[in-house]
């Protein structure tokens, strides 16, 4: 491990890593409380269709990714609260409609298909210095913004119609999540890549709750999962030569599997 | 001053009157239940109660003030709301804990951006001794039964020191023998605090036996009383009657 951190890319890549998956187990406490996990899904491959936008516009494909995944985190979250069309129906329109846009845009660029297989899978390895701060400050406001309204966000997720009586925003928290959860997904393609991406703010949420007995342990262990199999699947990919999306969610599904048979042991 | 003024109001649901005109008061430290057959507008009606939608027409008072102003001034608010729905649906094995639940309750007063404290714990702690359930504290919350998890439902409402509870078809799901001790445990809750007590209901008989009162609800209030004269009128039956089979002969069809 040490030989592997005296890279410079490695270190980049492990404190972006460390910040996107401090960032995802937090978030991916309240996907599993609010069962939001099929949205996770939808927003990671609608990110595909605003990196092709950002390809043919000439702008940041990141930026544009982050811009239309935001909106349709929006869209989706605007139809499905309307009551008319449920949420699952909605985000499947969405999702493949989205995926369909990139698929063909990026078509049009043939120059551009050889990065797709990084937007695809993640390569983190790949990030710079500067990509790092920004993710960083991307990582920041987002446990940010999910610290500050926790109590709120839990309220909402456990019981909507009492924390709406008792005066909770509920709306405005609503939008406010979907945000947070689409800028998340975005930040953490680098990582892990968009179709893996999905995983990462799902499997470290449910490890906690198979293993832990109190709110505060299911999320001290999510952030325990998501931190060792960033860390340590970033090591194997550099040891076995891997793709490290692909190394790092592996890992933190052989950590589920496996609290999974410790949390059955320990309840015997 | 009447606890709950309602006044001729009328609510439509895409093009559906879901309330017409309906008008009754209920009395401070009273129980009442609000009675009537599926689709009545029972919940519509405690959502309007609680600010959450906007009658059409009409006037609503709780304690001489609109609905929903109690939220716009959570923080030390002079009345507020209890409410409690039917049962929570939490995903299998989420390890809140049962003290979490109850603590909900103090959200409402904090606001936004303020952590509970010492004082919010005790009031939880107290609310859930209030209704037998101080020992179950520590539990995971889905590990209780359906009955138990409602106990806790009532004692997120107590915490937040209401003056009026609503309690939304609070038993659904619940055996009867469960449902009976539900409405027992209010009804000793209402009395000893003096607390108001309004709650929609699908179960006329066992909800009888504990109210001072009940609204017959279908759409517009059809009977209000003390039970036994509601139980024996007329419109209770009427209420409760299936429509007659509709005659397609007549039609010609």
């Amino acid at each position: 491990m040490s030989e592997f951190l005296a890279y410079g890319f490695a270190q980049r890549a492990l404190a972006t890593g460390v910040l996107l998956g401090l960032s995802c187990a937090v978030l991916a406490f309240f996907v599993v409380l609010r069962r939001m996990a099929f949205i996770g899904v939808g927003i990671s491959h609608a990110a595909l269709g605003g990196v092709a936008i950002g390809v043919v516009l000439g702008v940041s494909p990141l930026l544009a990714a982050m811009a239309f995944s935001v909106g349709v985190a929006w869209v989706i979250g605007w139809i499905s609260g309307r009551g008319e069309i449920s949420e699952d129906t909605t985000i499947g329109v969405f999702f493949p409609t989205a995926m369909a846009l990139g698929v063909a845009l990026i078509s049009l660029s043939p120059t551009y298909r050889q990065d797709l297989v990084g937007y695809l899978f993640g390569n983190i390895l790949s990030v710079r210095a500067v990509d790092v701060w920004i993710l960083a400050g991307l990582a920041t406001v987002s446990l940010g913004i999910l610290a500050a309204f926790f109590k709120e966000f839990l309220f909402l997720g456990v019981d909507e119609e009492a924390a709406r009586a008792a005066g909770v925003p509920a709306e405005p928290l609503r939008y406010l999540l979907l945000t947070v959860l689409a800028v998340t997904i975005v930040a953490s393609i680098k990582l892990v890549g968009i179709v893996l991406v999905s995983a990462f703010l799902v499997v470290p949420a449910a490890t906690g709750q198979a293993v832990a007995a109190s709110m505060r342990g299911m999320l001290a262990v999510a952030i325990g999962c998501a931190l060792a199999s960033v860390a340590g699947g970033l090591w194997l990919s550099w040891l076995w030569d891997l793709p490290s999306g692909a190394s790092i969610v592996l890992l933190s599904a052989a950590l589920f599997f496996a609290a999974v048979v410790a949390g059955r042991i320990r309840r015997r | 001053m009447t606890a709950v003024r309602v006044e001729d109001v009328w609510f439509t649901y895409e093009h559906e009157p879901v309330l017409r005109g309906a008008s009754f008061e209920v009395a401070p430290g009273s129980f009442t239940a609000l009675i009537g057959p599926n689709g009545a507008g029972k919940s519509t009606l405690l959502r309007i109660l609680l600010g959450l939608l906007k009658p059409e027409r009409g006037r609503v008072e709780i304690f001489g003030s609109p609905p929903g102003g109690h939220r716009s001034r959570a923080a030390g608010g002079s009345h507020p709301i209890g409410y409690v729905a039917q049962r929570v649906r939490l995903p299998s094995g989420f390890p809140i804990s049962v003290a979490e639940v109850a603590l909900m309750g103090r959200y409402g007063r904090l606001g936004l951006f303020h952590a509970p404290g010492a004082l919010d714990r005790a009031r939880a702690a107290d609310a859930l001794a209030r209704v037998g359930m101080a020992e179950h504290a520590r539990r995971r919350f889905s590990d209780l039964s359906g009955g138990q998890q409602q106990r806790v439902l009532i004692a997120r409402a107590l915490a937040g020191e209401p003056r009026l509870l609503l309690l939304d078809e609070p038993t659904a799901g619940l055996d009867p023998a469960a449902r009976a001790r539900f409405y027992a445990l209010v009804c000793d809750l209402q009395h000893a605090q003096g607390l108001t007590v309004l709650c929609a209901s699908h179960d006329v008989e066992v909800v009888s036996e504990h109210v001072d009162r009940l609204v017959l609800l279908d759409r517009e209030v059809r009977a209000a009383g003390a039970p036994r004269e509601v139980l024996a009128s007329s419109a209770l039956a009427q209420a409760y009657t299936f429509p007659a089979p509709h005659d397609h002969g007549a039609d010609g069809a």
